[in-house]
């Protein structure tokens, strides 16, 4: 009796350990993360920071201090390049670790290692694009060099001497939440975070939509509905600049590319959303006379901070700038002499070749009137609670079949099946030299020459010097292609399909000083039409580009001020394009009191989406009903996936032919016209906004229909940011949707001493427990700008220090 | 007695040890020293429950309980102090379950000596 009840006395607390020690399913394990000695209490930062301290680390070369301002912002000086990447290594792991490691993990395809088979689809999905093996060919290309492998290696000793100092107390909140333990940093995680930006910016494609459409309409109603080039541009290399070099031969196109059969696949569709802006103006438009640079890049949103501010320090080398947690160097910033941004080009670097296959065992596939061999990579997926996966990807020349059978994830339903993707960010490639060249640049042609090393995902490089040179490069490594090579899919077959070599670099689209006085991209058109190559054949479109030319074109003495309020312009080329066909249409005598009321409000919009426009919230809702009414009928069938025209040529249409069948709803018996759907789209939209924020007045505010906020980068609640009643939208210069918007506002005025202006949404802390995780939220909410402090030596005294650490050997 | 002797080894202990040190030292003190089932019980309780308050509060209020308030509405619970009363609750419940299964299994292993 007394034994069974010692016994029980012993297990009762055995058992209590473990499960308060464990984790089940999503809830974390309840003391391990509560208890207030090494769970989540720990996490709470003081709001005192402590001002100085000494960390003896065997990497360090030679001493190294670095220098917290008053955001918390590093500002490391190093006597050596090793110390200075060694060091930003061992700051960034400080305050970013978890965000590294997670995203390099969903990089990697390892997510299913942390939270176990639900993410498994996740993971293949990831690996089967061929993440993995496009970073193991950029870490090649970035060990061949030796400055790039000391970057490399510099940082990841960084990251791992800060990890090996951690205790499990300190350890980043998200593990505790997700219990699991950081792992030591490999340099293939610098090439993953790379390859990670190239899924983000450089992964849509539409050929199967095209092939769809293509299929269903011929090839005359494609080429009226999806032109080569858009209607209206403003291309970023202005039209009319003459190209100083004799083009390669393009490759030829096949005969009957239109008439090639395709599966059943899908392609994940470009949205439009990423609407980065930069621009540079020359001295002789700015009050200073020397130039402004200025640059905003869009992304997904997210908290911890998508960038890292940092100055770097060591001889040779002072600049400051937005990092990427996990790769070395500066991406966006300046030094003493140049000024260097980036926007996403659009280009067509991702290309499905159907492939015909032998047999069911996929040994070999038809190419060249012959059976060739495929090859097999072999992806080994750990998974937390069960045993590991062995993920077969056969491969062809063009590169992975990334299906053979339809999975079951959402965003893989967008995948073709049977297909093999060729995608640049498989190259081998060494873009860390461009920022290691960038960040010591001194002149126009270390610019240059910096750019050549620059693969993917292709960026469009503006660029300022107090030589007062301005430039704009649209850069990376282009395939030689025919024209509108890979706008449809692609017959893996024949050797015409495939990529027959490259632009070469210093062919790429570039213009120096044009007479305009400016440079600037917003993701349109590289080019006009006289460019020899082909890029693609459809970009972003062109109203922000327009916007920032026509106010660059009128603007003189320019300061810090007329380019922050450029970048916080929300005026709709849109609206601007669309209201007056539009308008005039509406039957007032058909509306009720609400609608009424809309529509005398629309008809005196300024065409700004501020964030206390009703106006704007109308036209948002009824532009998009519009659309769709004019386009759903014809191009949504169930089973054949396709996309509609574009915007441009929808505006065009409305414009120009104003009485097209298009305008007809095929589904009803009646023929409708523009005047009817322009009508009907507009009481929709009054209704639906009347329906979800009651009647008309502040609950219809831009701000609150568009309900921006900046979530956790695990969609953690309560970790993200509050909703910011804020202004701007998609296809204005402040691109701001709900999630999506300028993830780094940045204005540098090149000088005697340059002066940067900056912020992003969030802080430099990762730790939700930090006073430093979204203390700039507001600051670039309200559309301000910080003043950065570029210090000129390490004991600058002219901005605000609030802690030194000094790191030496001993 | 007991509360003391709770009190003062999980501080010190858990500096350096993982958190289920308290239940070791709930189940050893109320084995060894504990009076009564329900004084095995109550003292653990309160001492782990007080602590635990206290650490927590020492690292939440320089950090004007920012992060306490997140974890709050990730669990859905909205008020900070509400984190905190269930880290005490549980906390304490641990260690004063551990303290009444050290007293009797002291009581247990008294009685089967004695009836061997």
């Amino acid at each position: 009796m007394n034994r069974v009840k010692a016994l029980i006395c012993i297990v009762i607390p055995i058992l209590l350990a473990y499960a308060l020690n464990t984790k089940f399913g999503d809830t974390p394990p309840v003391l391990k993360f509560l208890n207030p000695f090494t769970g989540f209490w720990q996490n709470a930062e003081s709001n005192m920071v402590k001002a100085n301290k000494k960390i003896v680390l065997k990497g360090a070369n030679e001493q190294i201090d670095i220098l917290f301002d008053d955001r918390m912002i590093p500002h490391v000086f190093a006597k050596n390049d090793h110390d200075v990447y060694y060091a930003q290594g061992y700051v960034t792991a400080m305050h970013r670790l978890w965000q590294m490691d997670f995203q390099t993990r969903f990089a990697a395809g390892r997510i299913s290692e942390v939270v176990g088979a639900k993410a498994i689809e996740v993971d293949r999905y990831q690996r089967r694009m061929g993440m993995l093996y496009g970073a193991e060919n950029s870490l090649a290309g970035m060990m061949e060099n030796p400055k790039s492998k000391e970057m490399v290696l510099a940082y990841t000793a960084g990251i791992n001497d800060y990890i090996h100092s951690l205790s499990n107390a300190n350890l980043p909140l998200e593990y505790k939440l997700l219990d699991f333990k950081p792992e030591d940093w490999t340099p293939i995680k610098c090439a993953l975070l790379l390859k990670q930006m190239s899924a983000v910016l450089a992964m849509g494609s539409d050929e199967f939509y095209m092939t769809n459409i293509l299929k269903k309409f011929g090839p005359e109603i494609t080429k009226d509905l999806f032109p080569d080039y858009p209607f209206k541009e403003s291309p970023i290399i202005p039209v009319g600049t003459k190209w100083d070099f004799t083009p390669l031969p393009i490759p030829p196109t096949p005969t009957g590319y239109t008439e090639m059969l395709t599966g059943n696949v899908k392609t994940k569709q470009k949205i439009e959303g990423i609407g980065s802006n930069n621009w540079a103006v020359s001295g002789e438009k700015t009050a200073s006379g020397y130039p402004i640079l200025a640059n905003d890049p869009h992304l997904d949103l997210t908290l911890p901070s998508i960038w890292y501010q940092i100055q770097l320090n060591a001889p040779g080398l002072n600049s400051y700038g937005v990092s990427l947690p996990g790769a070395p160097g500066i991406i966006v910033g300046f030094n003493q002499d140049i000024a260097w941004g980036v926007t996403n080009v659009a280009a067509d670097v991702l290309d499905f070749y159907q492939i015909k296959f032998q047999d069911d065992t996929h040994q070999a596939y038809w190419y060249n009137n012959a059976w060739k061999k495929t090859t097999k990579r072999f992806e080994n997926i750990k998974i937390r609670g069960t045993n590991d996966e062995v993920d077969t990807v056969i491969y062809t020349h063009q590169g992975p079949v990334v299906y053979l059978q339809k999975p079951n994830y959402g965003k893989a339903k967008n995948v073709p099946i049977g297909n093999a993707l060729r995608w640049i960010a498989h190259e081998k490639s060494n873009e860390l030299m461009t920022f290691y060249h960038l960040n010591r640049g001194k002149n126009y042609a270390d610019y240059r020459k910096a750019l050549t090393y620059f693969t993917a995902p292709a960026q469009n490089f503006v660029f300022a010097s107090v030589a007062n040179d301005i430039a704009i490069t649209p850069n990376g490594q282009f395939p030689l292609k025919w024209k509108d090579q890979g706008k449809f899919i692609l017959d893996g077959s024949d050797p015409k399909n495939d990529w027959q070599g490259w632009i070469p670099a210093a062919q790429n689209p570039t213009v120096k000083n044009p007479p305009r006085n400016f440079v600037s991209s917003a993701n349109q058109s590289s080019t006009d039409k006289t460019y020899p190559y082909y890029i693609n054949w459809e970009f972003s479109p062109y109203e922000r580009g327009q916007r920032i030319n026509d106010r660059l074109t009128a603007m003189t003495k320019a300061n810090v001020d007329s380019m922050r309020n450029l970048q916080l312009d929300s005026y709709s080329i849109v609206a601007q394009n669309l209201l007056p066909h539009v308008l005039p249409l509406i039957d007032a005598s058909q509306l009720n009191a609400t609608q009424k009321e809309a529509l005398n409000i629309t008809t005196k919009w300024n065409k700004f989406f501020d964030a206390e426009s009703v106006a704007a919230s109308v036209f948002d809702l009824w532009a998009k009903r519009l659309d769709y009414a004019i386009w759903n009928d014809e191009f949504t069938i169930a089973d054949i996936p396709m996309r509609y025209p574009s915007r441009d040529r929808t505006i065009e249409l409305i414009q120009k032919e104003p009485n097209s069948k298009w305008f007809d709803n095929i589904k009803t018996s009646r023929t409708e016209t523009l005047k009817d759907l322009v009508n009907e789209s507009f009481k929709f939209a009054c209704d639906s906004l009347e329906r979800k924020y009651g009647s008309i007045g502040k609950n219809w505010y831009w701000a609150k229909v568009k309900n921006t906020n900046v979530p956790h980068l695990a969609k953690i609640p309560g970790f993200g940011s509050k909703t910011l009643l804020i202004g701007g939208a998609k296809s204005t210069v402040n691109a701001l949707s709900e999630t999506n918007g300028p993830s780094w506002r940045m204005v540098i005025e090149l000088g005697k001493t340059p002066k940067g202006h900056g912020v992003y949404p969030g802080g430099q802390s990762g730790n939700p427990g930090s006073p430093f995780y979204d203390n700039m939220i507001d600051t670039w909410a309200q559309g301000k700008l910080y003043d950065l402090f570029f210090m000129q030596s390490a004991t600058d005294q002219s901005g605000k220090i609030i802690s030194h650490y000094k790191i030496s050997k001993k | 007695m007991v509360f003391l002797v709770v009190i003062i080894a999980s501080f010190l202990l858990q500096m350096f040890l993982p958190w289920w040190v308290i239940i070791i030292i709930s189940f050893a003190t109320c084995g060894l020293i504990g009076k009564t089932g329900k004084i095995s019980f109550w003292q653990p309780f309160l001492a782990i429950a007080l602590l635990w308050t206290g650490m927590a509060l020492y690292q939440s209020f320089p950090n004007h309980n920012v992060l306490a308030t997140r974890v709050a509405e990730m669990l859905g619970v909205k008020l900070w102090y509400i984190v905190l009363l269930i880290t005490a609750l549980i906390g304490g419940l641990t260690a004063g379950i551990c303290g009444y299964c050290g007293y009797h299994f002291r009581k247990a292993m008294i009685g089967s000596k004695k009836a061997g």
